[in-house]
């Protein structure tokens, strides 16, 4: 089985990619803008970039695309569509958790300052 | 404006790679197009412009990913097969080695400008001119810019002052005051020659180089001024050259530069007025004038010279062609520009031979290969890979293997370079080869690699892509690749092949066995009952006629040594290499002219040399003790005639058939009587002053005189101890020890150099050919065993796709024998079809550069005719190219009949 922390610290672009897949499976446009609306419109991933990153993830086993799809009114039939993989879950986990663990160190250090 | 956007994005969205462009190709122009209207308003022009420059930049990138994977999958596959691939590596990587590495000799004697000058390219030489005539080139401004003469390779004992050291004995060169500025050297430190270096009463002025600097002096900084002991006497540092300046012709490079205005009792090769005198005993060095050719100044300089030589009643006036040469001195190695194509031609036939066979067995292999991989191929082509995805991979693959190869052959032209620059060449003089491959090397390499992985990649990737899907998958590996039948490429490469390493191996068999027989050096005795050994008093502070004395002491002290026979004092050794720069004339019987010898050798040797070397004069008697006791220069007029003793082949040159003795042989201002003839003695590497070999160079014999004690030659005055009967090495060294002994008595401060046997002195002077023979078998011998692996491939191929007929024949009764007979008779055709080209081809060849120069000319034409080889090579590699078809074809015997038909 494949290391989750063999992959950390995440690249950015993959981090927002694999976020926006938590929530569910998405498709290339809805991943994009997810990322714009999380980060209030400052972070694009561009087109090209994006899929160049989304077939990265695949190849290395974060993602896969999805073959269910989803209910008819919101189905985009020209779209393909994304999900994480039991590895992308736990690289999402993992990077979460390290970031989390930064976040309590300066917390810690900011607690003993202002002792 | 997003519609402009839009346009381009599509365009490059389409610039994806195909695999890239199945998958996400659609997706990524849809959400271009979801995406543009919001980009703009949010954006503006500046956000479209980020929208091309992202996919801009993601095509290329896809593209290398692909070729990661494509090399990644490479690697993969062949090191699946790595027996295959040492095979390709190996042979293409001893091809472009050899290719390599004399690219690097080619590119550092030829091409490679000379270190240090300015403008190198109008730099040109005449060989031997004597110093007036330089000056009057010199007055040629309409044909030279500056000229200067130079004599190189002069030895020199050299000793820092203070320090308590022995002097050192190094080489430089003494030069007119032109010839740093004619060069256009900048000095490092200090100042060139000028018109006030020989000011009266001041110490005569040395140039050094900057490696002399470095590695006697320590790089010190106050070396300029400081003063250092010359051949015993004072002179002043004036200068130092530039880095890697080792004067003109750098392989025998000079480590100081002593001007000709220096005295006599310094630089004793300026002794007895040579700048005055018509003696050609210097180069001259030569910068055309802006816009004169080379070949414009030889035709003025020739023309004037000729003049030059009517007045001065030179002997060779009457003689026929050119009377000077201009060789470009801009290189590292002067070559005259004859030589040049020759040296082309050469290397490019035997270097295109030895890339040829090593391409043509990879390709051969690949072709294979390819017919194996069949399947594999069809299936990838059926589950939809493109057709040229497959070729490309497939190129990667030979790309990669001849990349490899290319990395393989460059290690062994490094290995081959540093082992070349460490022989040792038979010279009194060091000679300097550095040669390491440079980027001239490292560029044509990977050209040559390249090349050769598309090239020969690319027709069996179209061959192997090309191919009925239905058929492949049913047969399986043993299909029938289109076109490859009975005038298949394989065939055709096979024929090449087998032709090419024939010519190989017999031109470089032809080289091996003429230069062998052109050099062999015939001793009639053991060459372990003789001890050579130099001395150079002049430079050890003696004058001329102490020299004499001292070596009359010599004789005799060294003639009480136990076991010496013989003792001669003589200026050239026994059986070395004659080289023929002199130009003589017989004069010409009642009315008839001259006879003029051009190329003749001079050797002026001791008392009873011959009797020494065993060697009985076929006429008259040789040099005795009165002949050196004679000294020209004291005698009054001209009239007195040296003894000489003449070779067959000067006799039959000055005289033909008629009688030589007493008749009489002259140069300017110079005569001499014959009075012996001897044989020719055999002399490995003679050469004639137009640089091309010759078997029997005509050499003049003349006493050693007082005289020639004032001016030794480079490797000193040479001592010749003839032991008594059957010595062996340890009475050489008892011999040895004895020479020693008595040296020292007579004076401790006499250096010996050079003391070694004769039979060491002959083998140090043809290590050069044991060594081109060793290469040239070894290339002889690769393009044999290249040859041989590529029969065996091909007849493997032909036996697995005749697998099913053989099947059906044995079933239907045919004998092991008969189906063995079968599958030979293919390869047998093969071989002996390439037997006959190469055959041809060999002679054709050989016939060429034998037309183009003489040195080859007497090499083939001793070697040509030898039925070892024309017989010999032919049948070796008949049967080692049967013996390639016997292995695999036996295979085709064990074929089981049933298995075979049941296959498909």
């Amino acid at each position: 089985m494949t290391k989750a922390e063999n992959f950390l610290p995440l690249k950015t672009n993959w981090f927002h990619i694999l976020l926006s897949l938590a929530g569910g499976e998405q498709h290339g446009y809805g991943i994009m803008q997810e990322v714009l609306e999380r980060t209030g419109r400052k972070v694009r991933l561009w087109p090209a970039t994006l899929y160049g990153s989304l077939k990265r993830l695949i190849e290395a086993g974060l993602i896969e695309e999805s073959s269910e799809r989803p209910a008819v009114e919101f189905d985009d039939a020209r779209r393909r569509y994304y999900r994480l993989t039991r590895l992308g879950r736990r690289v999402l986990d993992a990077e979460s958790e390290r970031l989390q663990e930064l976040v309590h160190i300066l917390q810690a250090k900011r607690g003993m300052e202002t002792t | 404006m997003p519609t402009i956007a839009m346009r381009l994005y599509r365009r490059l969205a389409r610039a994806f790679p195909h695999e890239f462009q199945i998958v996400y190709g659609t997706d990524v122009i849809q959400l271009g197009e979801d995406v543009v209207d919001d980009v703009y308003r949010q954006h503006g022009v500046f956000g479209l412009l980020r929208l091309i420059v992202d996919i801009a930049v993601r095509v290329p990138v896809e593209y290398l990913a692909e070729m990661r994977r494509d090399l990644a999958y490479a690697f993969r596959t062949l090191w699946k097969s790595r027996g295959f691939a040492a095979v390709g590596i190996i042979s293409l990587g001893l091809g472009i080695g050899v290719t390599a590495t004399s690219a690097t000799q080619f590119f550092t004697m030829i091409l490679k400008d000379l270190p240090g000058a300015r403008d190198p390219d109008r730099l040109a030489m005449i060989g031997a001119a004597s110093y007036p005539y330089f000056e009057h080139y010199r007055d040629q401004h309409d044909l030279f810019a500056g000229a200067a003469a130079f004599k190189s390779a002069v030895p020199f004992n050299i000793s820092l002052q203070g320090a308590t050291a022995k002097a050192e004995r190094i080489f430089g060169q003494v030069v007119s005051p032109e010839y740093l500025s004619v060069l256009g050297v900048t000095p490092e430190r200090g100042r060139l020659f000028d018109a006030e270096i020989d000011k009266p009463g001041e110490a005569p002025v040395v140039f050094i180089t900057d490696r002399f600097w470095r590695s006697r002096m320590n790089a010190d900084p106050e070396a300029v001024g400081r003063t250092i002991r010359v051949n015993g006497q004072t002179a002043t540092i004036i200068g130092i050259g530039p880095k890697d300046f080792l004067g003109v012709v750098p392989i025998m490079s000079a480590e100081i530069f002593v001007p000709t205005t220096a005295p006599a009792s310094m630089v004793p090769e300026l002794s007895g007025d040579i700048v005055h005198k018509n003696e050609k005993a210097f180069g001259a060095l030569v910068r055309l004038a802006p816009g004169v050719s080379i070949s414009s100044a030889e035709a003025g300089a020739d023309a004037l010279t000729r003049q030059w030589d009517e007045e001065t009643l030179d002997p060779a006036r009457n003689v026929k062609g050119r009377r000077v040469q201009l060789i470009p001195a801009g290189k590292i190695l002067p070559i005259p520009r004859e030589m040049i194509p020759v040296m082309y031609g050469f290397t490019a036939v035997l270097n295109g031979l030895i890339i040829a066979i090593a391409c043509m067995n990879l390709a051969n292999m690949q072709l294979a290969r390819a017919a194996a991989r069949r399947r594999e191929v069809a299936i990838r082509l059926s589950m939809g890979a493109s057709r040229f995805r497959l070729i490309r991979q497939l190129l990667t693959e030979s790309v990669l293997l001849a990349l490899a190869g290319g990395a393989a052959g460059l290690a062994f032209a490094y290995w081959a370079t540093n082992e070349l620059s460490k022989m040792r060449l038979p010279a009194a003089i060091p000679i300097h080869l550095d040669m390491h491959p440079d980027w001239h090397v490292l560029a044509t390499t990977l050209l040559l690699s390249m090349v050769a992985g598309l090239g020969f990649g690319l027709a069996p990737a179209l061959a192997s892509t090309r191919t009925e899907l239905a058929s492949t998958l049913k047969e399986g590996n043993v299909a029938q690749m289109r076109g490859y039948r009975r005038f298949g490429m394989r065939n055709v490469l096979m024929v090449c092949q087998v032709a090419g390493s024939l010519t190989l191996l017999l031109i470089a068999g032809f080289m091996v066995l003429g230069f062998q027989k052109t050099n062999k050096v015939d001793v009639s005795f053991d060459g372990r009952n003789m001890v050579l050994f130099a001395v150079d008093p002049v430079r050890d502070g003696y004058s001329s006629d102490r020299v004499a004395n001292l070596f009359d002491n010599l004789r005799d002290r060294l003639k009480t040594v136990s076991g010496v026979r013989d003792i001669v004092v003589s200026e050239a050794t026994p059986f070395s290499a004659q080289l023929g720069g002199s130009v003589l004339s017989a004069p010409g019987e009642a009315g008839m002219s001259d006879q003029v010898v051009r190329g003749v050798a001079r050797n002026i040797i001791g008392a009873n040399f011959f009797a020494a070397i065993d060697v009985s004069m076929l006429e008259g008697r040789e040099f005795d003790d009165r002949d050196q006791r004679l000294d020209p220069a004291k005698t009054p007029g001209k009239s007195i005639a040296l003894p000489a003793i003449i070779n067959e082949t000067a006799a039959r040159a000055f005289f033909g058939s008629r009688d030589p003795m007493g008749r009489r042989i002259s140069e300017t201002g110079k005569s001499y009587e014959v009075i012996g003839v001897v044989k020719d003695l055999s002399a490995p590497m003679s050469q004639t002053s137009t640089g091309q070999q010759v078997s029997a160079v005509p050499v003049l014999y003349l006493p050693l005189t007082r005289s020639d004690f004032a001016s030794p030659p480079l490797g000193g005055m040479t001592v010749i101890v003839r032991m008594n009967g059957q010595g062996g090495p340890a009475s050489a060294a008892d011999v040895m020890q004895g020479v020693r002994r008595e040296v020292a008595a007579v004076d401790p401060n006499l250096a010996i150099f050079n003391l070694r046997t004769l039979a060491e002195d002959v083998d140090d002077a043809t290590s050069y050919l044991r060594i081109s023979s060793v290469i040239y078998g070894g290339i002889g011998t690769f393009g044999l065993i290249l040859a041989a692996t590529g029969l065996a491939g091909v007849t493997a191929y032909s036996v697995a796709r005749r697998r099913k007929e053989i099947g059906i024949r044995m079933a239907l009764g045919a004998r092991k024998g008969q189906v063995l007979r079968l599958v030979l008779r293919e390869g047998g055709a093969l071989v002996a079809i390439g037997s006959v080209l190469g055959l041809a081809a060999a002679f054709g060849i050989s016939r060429g550069l034998s037309a183009l120069t003489n040195m080859f000319g007497q090499a083939f034409g001793a070697s040509a005719h030898d039925p070892r080889l024309v017989f010999g090579a032919p049948l070796l590699l008949a049967g080692l190219a049967m013996l390639a078809c016997y292995l695999p074809a036996r295979k085709s015997t064990q074929i089981d009949p049933l298995k075979a038909l049941r296959e498909e």
